[in-house]
């Protein structure tokens, strides 16, 4: 308990130094929201200077980032220039949306990477590995944004997918059961294109993983015994690799949030991604402070859970 | 008579018998389509009666472990025969191989990795016990670990240490106790002293002897080190490049400051 409550200190005081440096650097950054204004001949310089002041742009940073820090902590995250609403609820929704799509991503493509890493383990350089090892070269060195672009292509030309959104106009009036299939149909290829560009990555490590452990001698010992190799690897070679798989979950947690940006932007799902990507253009800094605090967050939380996981599943940790 | 009736009437005595024994290791050329043999064990025969130990000694490189590793087929040797008890356990069933894996037990020489590192030694010393399901319930388990620990001169106040707590000789202890715990008539002792300090291997190398004379227990004993061979075995058979090349009573095989004969 004590642990843990250690654990989650340690996080709330990273979570401030993330804070204070993002705030910093982002503030350092030249221009700002009302930069744009000065080019307007209609808006003279004394509109965009009170427009500063009504929304404390004038102020130092120090007085500005203690304001936000209290609203962070009401939950409000500051304000939106783009949207003129708080923050926060600007972001829930969107967070909403993009857990949607990356939780079921992430949990798809550890399910894939867990059985097929092993059975690469299970039979290093025999043709399935080598088979295996090119396949997921392949994804491995085929940028995020190109398999955005590829199944862009393919829902326009096969017209078989929604080219993007989460409804369809039709769907988005529909009791919460009707909406269920409409969603499931428009996830498909942005959790398709996730899961190409995880998996790969997960099937490396899971196989180096178990792989490391298969040729540990008390896994011989094991074999010695005559044991089968199910239970060789369930009983004997996950356990021990676990620890390094249990701490890739905890990054993968950590990612939900900022894993799918890219993809949301190409396939037009009104996640983070796209708020992202329109407020970094428009230098509305408190939408990019709110998003990246939330991703460290999720960092923060995926490695808490992971070494709670580790915890658990690890006798000689808690030992220590 | 049959050769194989004359095979067995000539081996019945024996508690193991290794005939003509041939090891080949594949591996492929990353530059050329070709696949590269290289011989680990040569035709290599010998027997070993009940209750007696023989030395495999050899240098590095001469296939000792190779050897080893066939005996409990970690490794499926390329041609030969295994006969334990009169029967070649290369043929066997999986449920007869099964029953003979009871009786055959290897014992690493590196302790510190051979034993799960997120066990105790309860477990470690049970697990065999569970594998096989030589015991029923957990209180026969119980039983039979301690009563094994004890055997090993390991105290029960250990059992529910793990590996990296205990000493090298404690270490090996437990893979030794974790061998005995199906009571085994055959142990295969790959470098088992070697990693181990000058007065930890002689308490081993003693529980060893001693052990032999309660439980009429064979060794093959796989070691470089000749003095220790010639401590602890009735035969010893040098090994050179695969082959056995000489076979012999310790006094034999090692000259008089215990040195391989040339």
């Amino acid at each position: 308990m004590v642990r843990v409550a250690r654990r989650i200190l340690h996080g709330l005081l990273l979570l401030l130094g993330v804070s204070t440096l993002s705030f910093v650097l982002v503030s350092a950054a030249p221009g700002n929201f009302f930069d744009e204004l000065k080019l307007n001949p209609q808006i003279s310089a004394s509109t965009v200077a009170s427009l500063k002041m009504a929304y404390g742009i004038d102020k130092p940073w120090p007085v500005r980032y203690e304001r936000w820090l209290r609203s962070a902590l009401r939950g409000e995250f500051g304000y939106s220039l783009s949207y003129r609403c708080p923050v926060g609820t600007l972001l829930w929704p969107r967070a909403q949306n993009t857990l949607l799509l990356t939780s079921l991503a992430t949990l798809l493509a550890w399910m894939i990477a867990v059985p097929w890493g092993i059975l690469e383990a299970l039979n290093r350089g025999k043709w399935l590995d080598r088979i295996g090892g090119g396949v997921t070269a392949i994804f491995l060195a085929i940028p995020e944004l190109v398999l955005g672009l590829l199944f862009l292509l393919l829902a326009a030309r096969t017209g078989w997918f929604p080219t993007g959104g989460m409804f369809s106009s039709h769907g988005a009036e529909a009791a919460l059961l009707g909406k269920l299939p409409d969603l499931g149909i428009h996830l498909v290829l942005p959790v398709v294109a996730l899961v190409f560009g995880a998996a790969p990555l997960l099937i490396r490590y899971v196989r180096s993983a178990v792989a490391a452990v298969l040729d540990a001698p008390f896994i011989e010992a094991a074999r010695g015994h005559g044991l089968s190799t199910t239970r060789i690897v369930y009983r004997h070679a996950l356990p021990a690799a676990a620890n390094s798989l249990i701490s890739l979950l905890g990054f993968s947690i950590g990612a939900l949030l900022s894993t799918s940006l890219i993809i949301e932007v190409v396939l037009d799902w009104p996640g983070l991604g796209p708020l992202v990507l329109e407020s970094l253009l428009a230098r509305d800094t408190y939408v990019v402070m709110a998003v990246v605090m939330l991703s460290s967050v999720f960092l923060v939380t995926g490695n808490l859970l992971a070494d709670l996981l580790l915890y658990a599943s690890d006798p000689r940790i808690r030992t220590v | 008579m049959t050769a194989e009736v004359q095979n067995h009437l000539d081996t019945s005595r024996e508690l193991l018998c290794v005939r003509e024994l041939s090891l080949e290791y594949l591996r492929r050329n990353p530059f050329a389509a070709v696949r590269i043999e290289t011989a680990a064990l040569r035709d290599v025969s010998f027997d070993l009666r009940t209750g007696e130990t023989l030395a495999l000694v050899g240098p590095s490189g001469s296939g000792k472990s190779s050897l080893a590793r066939c005996l409990v087929l970690l490794e499926r040797p390329s041609t030969g025969r295994i006969l334990y008890g009169g029967q070649d356990i290369l043929t066997l069933s999986p449920d007869a191989l099964k029953a003979v894996r009871k009786e055959i037990h290897l014992v690493f020489q590196d302790s510190a990795s051979a034993l799960n590192p997120r066990r105790t030694v309860e477990q470690l010393v049970a697990e065999p016990l569970v594998i096989h399901d030589a015991a029923s319930g957990a209180r026969k388990i119980k039983e039979r670990v301690a009563e094994v620990l004890d055997q090993v001169e390991l105290g029960n106040s250990w059992r529910c240490h793990r590996p990296r707590e205990l000493s090298g000789g404690q270490r090996q202890r437990v893979a030794i106790a974790r061998a005995l715990v199906l009571r085994p008539k055959l142990l295969i002792l790959d470098e088992a002293l070697s990693s181990l300090d000058l007065s930890a291997q002689a308490q081993i190398a003693n529980l060893l002897l001693d052990l032999q004379e309660r439980h009429s227990l064979a060794y093959v004993y796989v070691t470089h080190d000749v003095r220790m061979a010639g401590c602890l075995a009735h035969e010893v058979a040098l090994l050179d490049a695969g082959r056995i090349v000489y076979r012999g009573l310790p006094a034999e095989v090692l000259t008089p400051n215990l040195q391989p004969v040339s």
